[in-house]
């Protein structure tokens, strides 16, 4: 810190700062110091920093206009590499030693900027540019404007590099959420807190106090900065009060909820081990008082964009809170008399004051006698027209009321127009606010449900009406909340006078008097979009830009709305103003996302075996919310169709083991449960007998196939059924609305077993060989007593076990189930007892080519457009009543020219087969009138040696030895198929029995 | 699973947290049959001493506790129970209930520490506040984004709470990095 000697030229005495603790940063590439305590605004103000950045439009040089999150110029890319973050501003950064900023919007420096030449053609730059300027020719719109606007579109640049920092979310619950830790806040907090209640009061800033810490005040004999900390001391020590400092309630959402943004480490180099940069709160709040005060709003006037002019309210806290003195020699322009604090700090402070020009003509005689003790020239009556000044303010260009001109040497030019109440969350939920003729502002309209909105937020601007509001808001909400607040204290505080006359805008000016500073929207563009009829505040505000991007118009909305009401003669509540959205200040999409990104982008589900198969090198895939093993290759397979081929060639040559445990298993129990199942599968299950698997199909309500599986009986009262992997959750839907809604007179009970059981299916010639060397006599497993399509529980190894005789790939297959604990035990179990007869385990590519070539119908086949006869499952279908069976007998679903699943083959054995193939009748155009239908599942057959495929063909079964076109312009195949039936490898079936 | 749980961190000396992972619960999901609601009450407060209470609530009894996790539906957990508890309970319940074993269908963690409510809550939505969820209470409810069962049991005597939580066996993986991740800040210590 040694070589720490910048210049500080503007720092004068007092503030809230650490002046022991001297911090470097760099702006732009320059060295500057500040101090611990300081914002990046008030050192760069500090340092004598008086440009910033550049306007969007007209790349105009900007300085720092405010001390708060309403900061329209002071955009800066702060932090470098993959931390550099646009758009963040200056105002309310945090100063730390090794800070680097850089301004935005300019090039090739700030100083000078190329840029600036808009200005000169700034008539081409009007409101709604794009739709006038761009228009002819036609042809240069791809070619020449998009490409020129989107270049120069947009503010600061994204690091493009993965965010190196960790985010969090958190929910909170309270009986009482004070939004702002001002003095109304403040109070609110202490109210219900005293009372009991449990409290969050959360506040932007980084120390609490809002205007207390930025305007001289007392209360009780205290100073304000001295009330706010003790105050804030007696909230720490209440332990149902939290006091969340740098945290921002960005949005009011539905059911009393709030989203709130906690910067934890944003006033930190880099973030320590194990702590988030940003933590995303949602909090649930039964009460909630919004105390977000207010914004002061400037005047519109000619020039009014130079760097050196700033809202009174700023000067008033970069000389209170920071030290700063933000020039030498300042001028007040105000139509209030709170500006008029402004002009008295900056005397306190030793700043000359050279003039008060107060456009009211009748001004109260106290403050007339205050202006002359710091001997300030008072203009009544008076407006600033215009400013003067290369590289910042230097010059005011005065208009008398007696219609004079006059020149007034200034670099530091303070406005206050009056204030608007912050009120954007009363709005979050739909709520528009009300013009106030007496308070000269938008007040909180219709407020969502249990909140209740407290000083400057509510119009109340003085601090006396703030702290007795406060008390009355949290002594109220708790009492709302079940608790008994206390006596009420009342505060002595020092007298303020806030009366004004709204001033939108001065008089006219030759220089452009900007409305919108951040968009670059002027005086002219309103009355521009008033000619053409853009009068609505919705129109105005996307044909002109007002109050879009990172601020959102909270200076400059309200003026403008004001504005266009001159212009179109109608009184204020006519006008109406724009309601906000969430968020009211700009949130990072990380923090959205929290930690769910890269492997925790969402839970991943893993099937017992995982370790196992991870162990062997298997290739995974995501199937739902699963992660299976697609294949397991082995060293020197060419490629995965190799792996896949030999995987099948083993599975139908020896033996082969697949985890299917993510299939979805569902116990049902009860007295009813065969008679339920009667009605949830088109096909019969009461008469299934015990010990006995069967194969069934399920319909929606509307009657397209909606899921299949097998199902077992294990008692008369106990099924156990399984579904698809993809459908499981769907179909414990399914099944809990129909018996709990449909058929609650039916005793039966279902849940899932999906993860209680590991299941693996042996499958192949060898199956049997292999299950009767892994589990030694435990269950009798020869054909006579376990034959196709049995099943049962027994005890093996201790621990109860169930096998099922079903075959998914068409051989002789079995699945093991087992406690899932013992899963991968088992797996391994089963390899080394399958050791001996060649077995391979195989994945989901191999499961799905062995189905292809059977013919089974899977995801692809049931697609939600499918009926059971269009599957080939029609012949299933029961007398018995069952859901979806009505509506299947719709004629649309009964049509004989409805698609029906067949299989295809290659005419020219070489080619290949793909998902998404239409299908025409050879010699058609191809167009969609003639399309006859698409392929649906495809795979090579390692059996027939070509690739095959399952399709959905209109008339499909009538039409088996046709020949068909086969047309995937995407991947350039154009070719002639023959139609067979589905069931390509062993259609009697053989190889299961026996 | 030791290896498989641990990622990125060290124990703490000075936990915030403490985790442990009951292996020794058995547990079984149990569904009234219809119109057995009195029977299976009396049977259960016969076998276990235990009176079954409607609604999110635990109710314990030596080494067996009933959770409600839905209407007529309950986890019955015992210490030491394995997958023979599912087959006691069935005899014990008879035909007044559905019982079904889902001793491995849920690991099952217990937490505690004097920092466990600020970890709790970066996943779980609901208020875990003594004031809305004391000892005994339950609730079936998510944990960043995955599906979770989680109660409360008394509190250790220095007044810490100690909580449960039941996540389906395949999200463990997921459900220990939120875990890790979210007490990471606090000092974690395993039991």
């Amino acid at each position: 810190m040694s070589d720490i000697s910048a210049p500080q030229p503007n720092r004068i005495d007092g503030g809230l700062i650490d002046r022991s603790r001297a911090l470097r940063f760099h702006f732009d590439g320059k060295q500057y110091q500040g101090f611990q305590g300081d914002t990046l605004a008030s050192a760069l103000l500090a340092s004598g920093v008086r440009i910033v950045g550049r306007s969007f439009k007209y790349h105009r040089p900007r300085g720092i206009m405010t001390a708060g999150a309403e900061e329209p110029n002071a955009l800066v890319e702060l932090r470098t590499g993959a931390r550099r973050e646009p758009n963040t501003r200056a105002t309310t950064i945090e100063l730390f030693d090794g800070l680097e900023a850089l301004s935005q919007n300019r090039w090739p420096t700030l100083r000078y900027d190329l840029g600036a030449v808009n200005s000169l053609l700034s008539s081409l730059f009007v409101a709604g540019f794009y739709y006038k300027t761009f228009m002819w020719p036609a042809s240069f719109w791809e070619r020449v404007y998009e490409p020129l606007i989107r270049r120069a579109a947009g503010l600061g640049r994204a690091s493009l590099q993965p965010d190196p920092d960790q985010y969090e979310k958190a929910y909170a619950f309270c009986d009482v959420l004070v939004i702002g830790g001002g003095p109304g806040g403040l109070a609110a907090a202490l109210a219900a807190g005293r009372a009991g209640a449990r409290v969050i009061i959360a506040d932007d800033d980084f120390i609490p106090g809002g205007r207390l810490n930025n305007d001289v005040h007392t209360i009780d004999g205290l100073s304000g900065v001295e009330w706010a900390k003790y105050t804030a001391k007696e909230l720490d020590a209440l332990p149902n009060v939290t006091m969340m400092t740098r945290t921002t309630i960005f949005g009011a959402y539905d059911g009393s909820t709030f989203g709130a943004l906690e910067r934890v480490s944003d006033h930190l180099p880099v973030p320590p081990a194990h702590q988030p940069r940003q933590r995303l709160w949602k909090i649930v709040a039964q009460r909630s008082i919004l105390a977000a005060g207010a914004i002061e709003r400037p005047i519109v006037f000619g020039g009014n964009d130079r760097p050196g002019i700033m809202l009174a309210s700023a000067v008033r806290t970069y000389l209170n809170r920071y030290g700063v003195a933000p020039g030498k020699a300042a001028t007040l322009f105000t139509s209030c008399d709170d500006g008029w604090r402004t002009a008295l700090d900056l005397a306190r402070a030793g700043v000359k004051v050279e003039a008060i020009i107060d456009a009211r003509s009748e001004i109260s005689p106290s403050l007339v006698a205050s202006g002359q003790t710091i001997g300030a020239r008072l203009l009544k009556g008076a407006h600033v027209i215009d400013t003067r000044g290369a590289h910042g303010l230097s010059q005011i260009r005065v208009r008398t009321n007696k219609g004079d001109d006059i020149a007034i040497e200034s670099d530091l030019l303070a406005v206050s127009g009056g204030w608007n109440p912050n009120l954007a969350l009363s709005t979050h939920l739909g709520g528009r606010p009300r013009w106030s003729e007496e308070r000269s502002a938008f007040l909180p309209g219709d407020l969502p449900r249990n909140l209740v909105v407290i000083g400057a937020a509510s119009g109340a601007l003085t601090l006396a009406e703030a702290l007795k509001q406060g008390t009355a808001a949290g002594a109220t909400s708790a009492d709302a909340a079940g608790f008994k607040s206390g006596a009420r204290p009342e505060f002595v505080v020092d007298d303020e006078s806030i009366s004004g006359e709204p001033l939108w805008q001065a008089a006219a000016s030759r220089s452009k008097a900007f409305v919108d500073y951040q968009n670059d929207v002027t005086q002219a563009d309103i009355a521009l979009a008033a000619r053409e009829g853009f009068t609505s505040v919705e129109h105005l505000k996307r044909y002109t830009t007002l109050g879009m991007a990172t601020d959102q118009g909270k200076m400059a909305a309200v003026i403008g709305h004001a504005m266009m009401a001159a212009l179109t003669d109608r009184p204020m509540p006519q006008v109406g103003t724009t309601i906000a959205r969430p968020p009211a200040t700009p949130v990072a999409i990380g923090a959205f996302a929290g930690r769910h990104r890269g492997q925790d982008f969402r839970p991943v589900r893993l099937a017992p075996s995982h370790r196992w198969a991870e162990q062997l090198g298997a290739t995974f895939v995501d199937a739902g919310p699963w992660r299976r093993a697609q294949w397991f290759a082995r060293p020197g397979e060419a490629d995965w169709l190799s792996t896949v081929i030999r995987e099948v060639k083993t599975v139908r040559s020896a033996v082969g083991v697949c985890d299917v445990s993510t299939l979805g298993k569902i116990d049902v129990q009860g007295a009813d449960a065969g008679i339920f199942l009667d009605r949830i599968y088109i096909n019969t299950f009461s008469t299934l007998p015990v010990g006995k698997v069967r194969y069934g199909l399920m319909l929606r309500e509307d009657g397209i196939a909606m899921d299949d599986g097998t199902c077992a009986r294990f008692a008369p009262d106990h099924y156990v059924m399984s579904t698809t992997t993809a459908n499981a959750a769907k179909v414990m839907q399914h099944l809990d609305h129909a018996r709990q809604v449909l058929w609650p007179e039916l005793d039966v009970q279902a849940i899932s077993v999906t993860e209680q059981w590991a299941q693996f299916s042996i499958a192949g010639p060898r199956a049997r060989d292999l299950l009767d060397r892994l589990l030694g006599g435990a269950i009798d497993i020869s054909d006579a007593a376990f034959p196709y399509l049995a099943c049962a529980d027994f005890c093996w190894r201790g621990r109860p076990a169930r096998l099922f005789r079903v075959s998914f790939s068409g051989e002789l297959g079995y699945e093991l189930a087992v406690p899932a604990r013992f899963g991968d035990e088992t797996i391994r179990a089963i390899m080394e007892a399958g050791a001996g007869y060649g077995l391979t385990p195989y994945g989901t590519e191999a499961l799905g080519v062995m189905r292809i070539e059977k013919g089974h119908v899977a995801g692809n086949e049931l697609n939600g457009t499918t009926t059971a006869h269009d599957l080939g499952l029609g012949r299933m279908m029961g007398k018995k009543d069952f859901i979806g069976k009505v509506l299947a007998r719709r004629p649309g679903l009964v049509d004989p020219d409805r698609p029906a699943v067949i299989g295809l083959k290659p005419i020219d054995r070489r080619q290949r087969l793909r998902n998404g193939a239409h299908l025409f009748s050879p010699g058609a155009a191809v167009k969609l009138e003639n399309d006859q239908g698409y392929v649906t599942s495809s795979a090579f057959s390692p059996m027939l040696g070509h690739w095959i495929a399952l399709a959905l063909l209109a008339r499909g079964r009538e039409r088996v030895g046709q020949i068909l076109r086969v047309v995937d312009p995407l991947r350039g195949a154009d070719f002639e198929a023959e139609i067979c039936s589905p069931v390509f490898y062993d259609p009697e079936g053989a190889r299961l029995r026996g | 699973m030791a290896d498989r749980l641990n990622h990125g961190f060290a124990a703490s000396s000075n936990p915030g947290v403490i985790v442990s992972i009951r292996n020794d619960l058995g547990y079984a999901t149990i569904m009234v049959r219809r119109g057995a609601d009195e029977q299976l009450k009396q049977r259960v407060k016969t076998a276990y001493g235990i009176d079954l209470v409607p609604g999110p609530r635990r109710s314990a009894s030596g080494d067996v506790a009933f959770l409600g996790i839905g209407p007529t539906t309950w986890l019955a957990t015992q210490d030491d129970g394995g997958n023979g508890f599912s087959v006691s309970l069935k005899q014990a319940v008879g035909d007044a209930a559905s019982v079904t074993d889902q001793t491995d269908g849920y690991v099952i963690h217990r937490v505690s520490g004097p920092r466990i409510g600020q970890a709790l809550a970066k996943g779980f939505p609901i208020d875990l506040h003594n004031r809305a969820f004391a000892p005994g209470a339950v609730a079936v409810t998510a944990v960043s984004h995955l599906g979770a069962i989680i109660w409360r049991l008394d509190d250790l005597e220095d007044g810490t709470p100690v909580f449960e939580i039941a996540v389906f066996r395949s999200l463990v993986d997921s459900f220990r990095r939120w875990l890790d991740d979210s007490l990471a800040g606090f000092g974690l210590a395993r039991n």
